[in-house]
C-alpha cells in the first residue's frame, strides 16, 4: 500500500525540499505559463490586464474548471468519463426548463446536481460491479444522452429565464460568482483529497487496485462514490453554464468533454491513475481561457488556435514526463 | 491463452447472433433494407470507418488507443488538395504523398508514446488537436475541388459491380486478420497488450511493434482520407471530425478489450457491420437520427454487459 | 532547478513560435471567401437583372406526381438549433396547407458533411418523392443529390446551396449582396461613417457566412470607405464561446470598438449579451442576423437597434411550395416566377434560384409582431 501512496504529492513531506516543489511541479509550471502569458500579452496590449478582461478570463472557463475537479477524481481513481459534455448539456437543459416553468429557483439549482449524482452513480455501478471499462460505458452514455436530449427538446432554445435564476451573473465583492465557485470548490477538494481518508482511498485505487483491495479498501463502493461526486460537480458546472447568458441552447456543447479531460490531464492528473491534484486542473482551465483570449489580443488567426492548444498539451505532458523521470 | 481464446469466441458468437437478429428485425421493418443495392451502398459508406477500425483493433489490443485518426484523415484530405493544386504535383503523386503524410502523423504518435512514455490517450488527444489545427491552418478554410474524372472511381465508382473502396476494405480485412491471427507479429501484439513487462522480458520488440502499429494507423487514416475526398469530391478541414468515436465504438463492440490483450479482426468487422446496419436500417424503418444515436449507445453498453456476464467464468 | 528552467523555456518557446507563425499567416485575413463579389449600388437602386438560362438539374424518369400525395424529407445542415426549427415549422405548415404532402425533418446533430450525406443516401433508399436540403458544403453534397435526381426524386434546396446541376431549384432567402448592404448600412447609421467594427462569425469554412463577409467587405469599401474593419473571430454555433469571443473583443479594443456584427443566429444574441454584461449598451452597437425571439430582450432594452433576417418560417414554407410545384410540373426550366401559397408570386433569379425577397430589418417597433 505504501508503494502506491508514495506517488501522491501528499507524501511530499518525507522528501527533500526541492523534491517537494517538484512533486507539485505541474502546478508551478502552469502558474508560470499563465504569468508569462499575461506579461507578454500585457506588454503587447496593456488592455489584456484590464480588470474586465482578467475577470472574463477567470469567470469564462470557471464551469470547465468545476467540471474538471470531478473529472480529476475520476481519472485519479483510474477511470475516465467521455460523456461529461453531454451530461452537462442535459443537466443545463433540465435546470433551465424547471426555471422557466415556474418551479422554485432553488429546485432549478439543486435538481441538476441530484440528477447528475444519480446518473453517474449508475455509470459508476456499471463500471464497478459489472466490470465494464469506464470508457465503454461513457462512450455509450455519450450517445444516449446526446441523442435523447435532441429527441426530447428538438433543440428549442430556452428563453425568458427569470432574472434571479441567473446565478452565474451574480457578483460578490465585485467578483462574479463562478470565480467564487471555482476557487472555493478547488480549495475544499484539494484539502479533502489530501487529508481525508477517502481522498487517500481514491489515490490508492488509482495507484494499484489490488494493493488497495488487500489493504481493506472497498474498491467497488468507492468507485461508485467517485463517479457520484463527479456527477455532483457536473451538476454545479451545468448550473454555471446554463446561467451565464439569458438563453440556454438545450443541445450538447461541442467538444466539452475533450476540454474538460484536457484540463485535468494538463493539470497534472496522470491518466494512469494514482497521482495529480485538482489545483492543477483548475489552473489549466484558467490557462486555456487566457490562451483563447490572448489569441484575439495578439491577432493570431483563429485558424491556428487548435494547433496552439495541441502543442501546448504536448509540451506540458512531455515536460511532466521529463520531471517524473528526474524524480525517480 | 486458451481460456482467453474461448471467451473471445463467446463474445463473437453473441455478436453474430445479435447481428442476425438485428438484420432480421430490420428486414421486416423495411423491404428496402435487405437489397443488394442498399447493402453495397452501405459498404461504401462504412469503408472509411472500417479501414481505420482494422488498425485500431491492433492499437487497442496493445492496450493503447488512437484518438487522432479523425484529425489525420482531415489533415491528409487537406494535404492532398494542397499538393495537387497549390504545389502542382501530378494527382497520383499527391495521393501517395498525402497517405505518407498520414503515416508520418501516426509515426509521430508512436514516437511520443514509445520514446517519451506518454500514455497513448494523452499523446493522441494532443495530436488530435494539433493535426486538426494544422489542417485548419494550412487550408485557411479554402476547399480544393475539380479533380479529374478518374479520381472519383476510388470513392464513387464500382469495380465488377462492387464499390471500389469495398474491395480495398475487403483486402485489408484479410491482411489484417492474417497478421493479427497467424503471425509472430500478431502474437507480439497480443503479448504486449496482455502483459507489457512480461513481453519485454521474453524478448519481444514491444516498442518497435507499437511504432509500426501507430504508423499503420496513420497510414490507413490517410488512405481513408483520400477515399473520403474522392467520395465527396472536395476537401474541407473539418473532414473526419468525430470519426474516432465511431471507430472505437465499432472495435469495442467487436469484443476487443480496451485494457488490451484481447480482440480479433472478425469481431471488429462484425461490430462495424452491426453499427452500420443499425444506422441504415433504423433510418429506413422511420427512426430519426437522434433516436438512432440512442440505440447505438444502448447496444454498445448492453453488448459488453452481456459478453462480460457470459464470459466471466472464462476470464478467471 | 536547471530542469524546471528548461521546461519553462520550452513551454515559452513553443508558445512563442506557434503564435508567431500564426501572426505571420494572419496578415490578409478577414474570414471571407475568395469568390468574386458583386456589391449593390450605395443608394439601393436595383442592379439590372441579368437573364440566365436554367442551370439546375432534372430528375430521371420521374413518375407523374401531379396532384398525387408525395412523401418529402427535409435534411437541414443540422437539427436542434432555433433557425432550422423555424424552417422545419414552415415546411410542416406548407405541407399541412397543401394537404397532399407528408413531410418530415431529419438530419445530423452536428453540421457535418459526412453525416448529412448518409442521411440523404438513406432516404433515397427508403424511397421518398422529394428531398429538401440546406447544404453543409455545396460540392460535397452534390454526388448524393445527383444520385437522388437519377432515382427520379425531386430535389430542392434552401438556405445553403449546392452546385446548381445537383438540384432542381434553390430557394434563396436573400441575395448575398443584399444582406451585405443591409448589415453595413445599418451599422453605418448607428456608429457613423468613420466608426470601427468587428465580426463574430461561426467558422471560416461555413460557405454562407464567408460569402456574406466578402460581400460586406466589398460594399463597405465602395459605399462606406471610412469605416474601419478591425477583425473577424470564429465562435462556431456555440452560445458561450460567442459570448466569450465578443467580450474579449470589447476588452481588447476598448473605446475603439463601436460595433459588432453577429453573422449567425447564435452569435448575434451572444454578442448583445456580452455588450449588456460589459455595461456597454449604447456605446457598442450590435447588428446581425438573428431570430426575433432571441433578440427581444436586447431590442426592448434598447441595447440593439436593428436585427436583420429573412423569416425562416417563410423560407421553409416557400421551399415546400416550390417542391410541390416542381413535382406537379408547374415549375419548369425557363419559368420567371412561381406561385408560393400565401407568399404570392416569387421571382426566379440566376437561372434556377427562387428569391424569397429582400432581407427584413426588425426594430423595436415591429419585433413584437414576430414569434419564431
Amino acid at each position: 500500500m505504501s508503494a502506491s501512496l508514495s506517488t501522491a504529492p501528499r507524501a511530499a513531506p518525507a522528501m527533500r525540499p526541492w523534491k517537494r516543489i517538484a512533486a507539485y511541479g505541474q502546478e508551478f509550471i502552469l502558474l508560470g505559463a499563465i504569468l508569462a502569458l499575461c506579461i507578454v500579452v500585457g506588454i503587447v496590449n496593456p488592455r489584456f490586464l484590464g480588470a474586465n478582461n482578467l475577470t472574463n478570463i477567470f469567470a469564462g472557463n470557471a464551469y470547465i474548471a468545476v467540471a474538471a475537479i470531478g473529472m480529476s477524481l475520476v481519472i485519479i481513481s483510474g477511470h475516465i468519463d467521455v460523456a461529461v459534455g453531454s451530461l452537462i448539456g442535459v443537466l443545463a437543459t433540465v435546470s433551465g426548463l424547471l426555471a422557466v416553468n415556474g418551479y422554485p429557483i432553488w429546485l432549478a439549482w439543486l435538481a441538476p446536481i441530484v440528477i447528475g449524482v444519480i446518473v453517474n452513480a449508475g455509470v459508476g455501478s456499471l463500471v464497478a460491479y459489472l466490470r465494464i471499462p469506464s470508457i465503454v460505458v461513457t462512450l455509450g452514455m455519450l450517445s444516449i444522452l446526446k441523442g435523447g436530449l435532441i429527441s426530447i427538446t428538438s433543440g428549442a432554445w430556452i428563453t425568458n429565464l427569470p432574472e434571479n435564476y441567473l446565478i452565474a451573473q451574480f457578483r460578490l465583492f465585485g467578483i462574479p460568482s463562478p470565480v467564487w465557485f471555482m476557487v472555493i470548490l478547488t480549495a475544499l477538494v484539494a484539502l479533502w483529497m489530501r487529508y481525508s481518508a477517502f481522498g487517500r482511498t481514491i489515490y490508492a485505487i488509482g495507484g494499484n487496485v489490488e494493493a488497495a483491495r488487500v489493504a481493506g479498501i472497498r474498491v467497488e463502493r468507492s468507485t461508485v462514490l467517485v463517479f457520484a461526486i463527479h456527477g455532483a460537480f457536473a451538476g454545479i458546472a451545468a448550473v454555471l453554464f446554463a446561467t451565464q447568458l439569458q438563453v440556454i441552447q438545450s443541445t450538447v456543447p461541442p467538444n466539452l468533454e475533450l476540454t474538460v479531460i484536457t484540463a485535468s490531464v494538463v493539470g497534472g492528473v496522470s491518466i494512469l491513475g494514482g497521482t495529480g491534484t485538482v489545483i492543477g486542473s483548475t489552473l489549466a482551465a484558467i490557462l486555456f481561457a487566457a490562451i483563447a483570449s490572448s489569441l484575439i489580443f495578439l491577432n493570431v488567426s483563429a485558424y491556428w488556435l487548435r494547433s496552439v492548444q495541441g502543442l501546448l498539451i504536448l509540451i506540458t505532458v512531455l515536460a511532466d514526463m521529463a520531471r517524473r523521470r528526474r524524480l525517480r | 491463452m486458451t481460456a482467453n481464446f474461448r471467451s473471445l469466441l463467446r463474445h463473437e458468437t453473441i455478436l453474430a447472433v445479435l447481428l442476425v437478429l438485428v438484420l432480421g428485425a430490420l428486414a421486416t421493418q423495411s423491404d428496402r433494407f435487405f437489397t443488394t443495392a442498399n447493402l453495397l451502398n452501405q459498404g461504401r459508406l462504412m469503408a472509411e470507418v472500417g479501414l481505420v477500425a482494422l488498425v485500431m483493433t491492433f492499437v487497442i489490443v496493445t492496450g493503447g488507443i488512437d484518438l487522432s485518426v479523425g484529425s489525420i484523415l482531415g489533415l491528409t484530405a487537406i494535404l492532398l488538395g494542397v499538393f495537387w493544386q497549390n504545389l502542382g504535383m501530378p494527382l497520383p503523386v499527391a495521393m501517395v504523398l498525402a497517405i505518407i503524410a498520414g503515416g508520418i502523423g501516426g509515426l509521430v504518435n508512436g514516437l511520443i508514446i514509445t520514446r517519451f512514455k506518454v500514455p497513448p490517450l494523452i499523446a493522441t488527444l494532443a495530436t488530435l488537436a494539433l493535426y486538426r489545427g494544422l489542417a485548419e491552418g494550412i487550408s485557411q478554410a479554402r476547399s480544393v475541388r475539380g479533380y479529374p474524372e478518374w479520381f472519383y472511381v476510388l470513392g464513387q465508382g464500382d469495380v465488377w459491380g462492387v464499390p471500389t473502396q469495398l474491395w480495398i476494405l475487403g483486402a485489408l480485412v484479410i491482411v489484417a486478420g492474417v497478421i493479427l491471427g497467424l503471425t509472430t507479429f500478431g502474437r507480439a501484439t497480443y503479448a504486449t497488450g496482455a502483459n507489457e513487462t512480461g513481453a519485454r522480458f521474453s524478448g519481444i520488440g514491444v516498442d518497435r511493434a507499437k511504432l509500426l502499429i501507430y504508423t499503420a494507423s496513420g497510414l490507413v487514416a490517410g488512405l481513408a482520407g483520400v477515399i473520403f475526398v474522392s467520395r465527396v469530391s472536395t476537401t474541407r478541414s473539418d473532414m473526419g471530425t468525430g470519426l474516432e468515436l465511431d471507430v472505437i465504438t465499432a472495435v469495442v463492440l467487436g469484443g476487443t478489450s480496451i485494457f488490451g490483450g484481447r480482440g480479433t479482426i472478425i469481431g471488429t468487422v462484425l461490430g462495424l457491420i452491426l453499427m452500420q446496419a443499425l444506422k441504415n436500417g433504423l433510418a429506413l424503418s422511420g427512426v430519426k437520427g437522434d433516436g438512432t444515436i440512442v440505440v447505438i449507445g444502448l447496444v454498445l453498453i448492453l453488448a459488453i454487459v452481456a459478453s462480460n456476464i457470459f464470459s466471466r467464468d472464462g476470464e478467471g | 532547478m536547471m530542469l524546471k528552467k528548461s521546461i519553462a523555456l520550452a513551454l515559452g518557446l513553443g508558445l512563442g513560435v506557434s503564435m508567431c507563425s500564426g501572426v505571420a499567416f494572419a496578415a490578409t485575413w478577414t474570414g471571407g471567401d475568395d469568390l468574386p463579389t458583386n456589391p449593390l449600388a450605395c443608394d439601393g437602386t436595383a442592379a439590372p437583372a441579368v437573364a440566365k438560362p436554367y442551370d439546375g438539374g432534372e430528375p430521371t424518369n420521374a413518375p407523374d406526381r401531379k396532384g398525387k400525395p408525395i412523401k418529402v424529407v427535409d435534411v437541414p445542415k443540422l437539427i436542434g438549433i432555433g433557425y432550422f426549427n423555424a424552417t422545419s415549422k414552415g415546411i410542416a405548415d406548407a405541407a399541412k396547407e397543401l394537404g397532399n404532402v407528408e413531410a418530415k425533418t431529419d438530419g445530423p446533430t452536428q453540421a457535418n458533411i459526412d453525416q448529412q450525406i448518409s442521411f440523404i443516401d438513406n432516404y433515397i433508399t427508403s424511397g421518398v418523392d422529394g428531398i429538401l436540403f440546406a447544404a453543409n458544403d455545396p460540392v460535397a453534397i452534390a454526388p448524393v443529390l445527383k444520385k437522388a435526381l437519377a432515382a427520379g426524386i425531386n430535389v430542392v434546396g434552401y438556405d445553403a446551396n449546392s452546385e446548381p446541376n445537383a438540384r432542381q431549384w434553390f430557394v434563396n432567402q436573400a441575395e448575398f449582396n443584399g444582406i451585405g448592404k443591409a448589415l453595413v448600412d445599418n451599422m453605418a447609421k448607428e456608429i457613423g461613417e468613420d466608426g470601427s467594427f468587428a465580426i463574430v462569425t461561426s467558422t471560416f469554412t461555413t460557405p454562407n457566412q464567408a460569402r456574406w463577409i466578402s460581400e460586406m467587405a466589398a460594399y463597405q469599401e465602395k459605399c462606406h470607405p471610412k469605416m474601419k474593419w478591425l477583425e473577424t473571430v470564429e465562435a462556431q454555433e456555440d452560445n458561450v464561446l460567442s459570448f466569450n469571443q465578443a467580450t474579449t473583443l470589447i476588452n481588447k479594443h476598448g473605446a475603439d470598438l463601436k460595433g459588432i456584427f453577429g453573422m449567425t443566429s447564435v452569435a448575434t444574441p451572444a454578442s448583445a449579451e456580452a455588450v449588456t454584461q460589459a455595461g456597454q449598451c449604447g456605446k457598442v452597437a450590435v447588428i446581425g442576423l438573428a431570430t426575433p425571439n432571441a433578440m427581444k430582450p436586447y431590442v426592448e432594452k434598447d441595447c440593439v437597434k436593428s436585427v436583420v433576417l429573412w423569416n425562416p418560417v417563410d423560407l421553409g414554407y416557400a421551399a415546400m411550395q416550390v417542391l410541390r410545384a416542381t413535382a406537379d410540373g408547374d415549375l419548369k426550366a425557363g419559368a420567371t416566377s412561381v406561385k408560393a401559397g400565401k407568399l404570392g408570386e416569387l421571382q426566379v433569379i440566376n437561372g434556377s434560384e427562387i428569391l424569397l425577397g429582400a432581407p427584413y430589418t426588425f426594430t423595436k417597433e415591429n419585433i413584437k409582431d414576430f414569434d419564431f
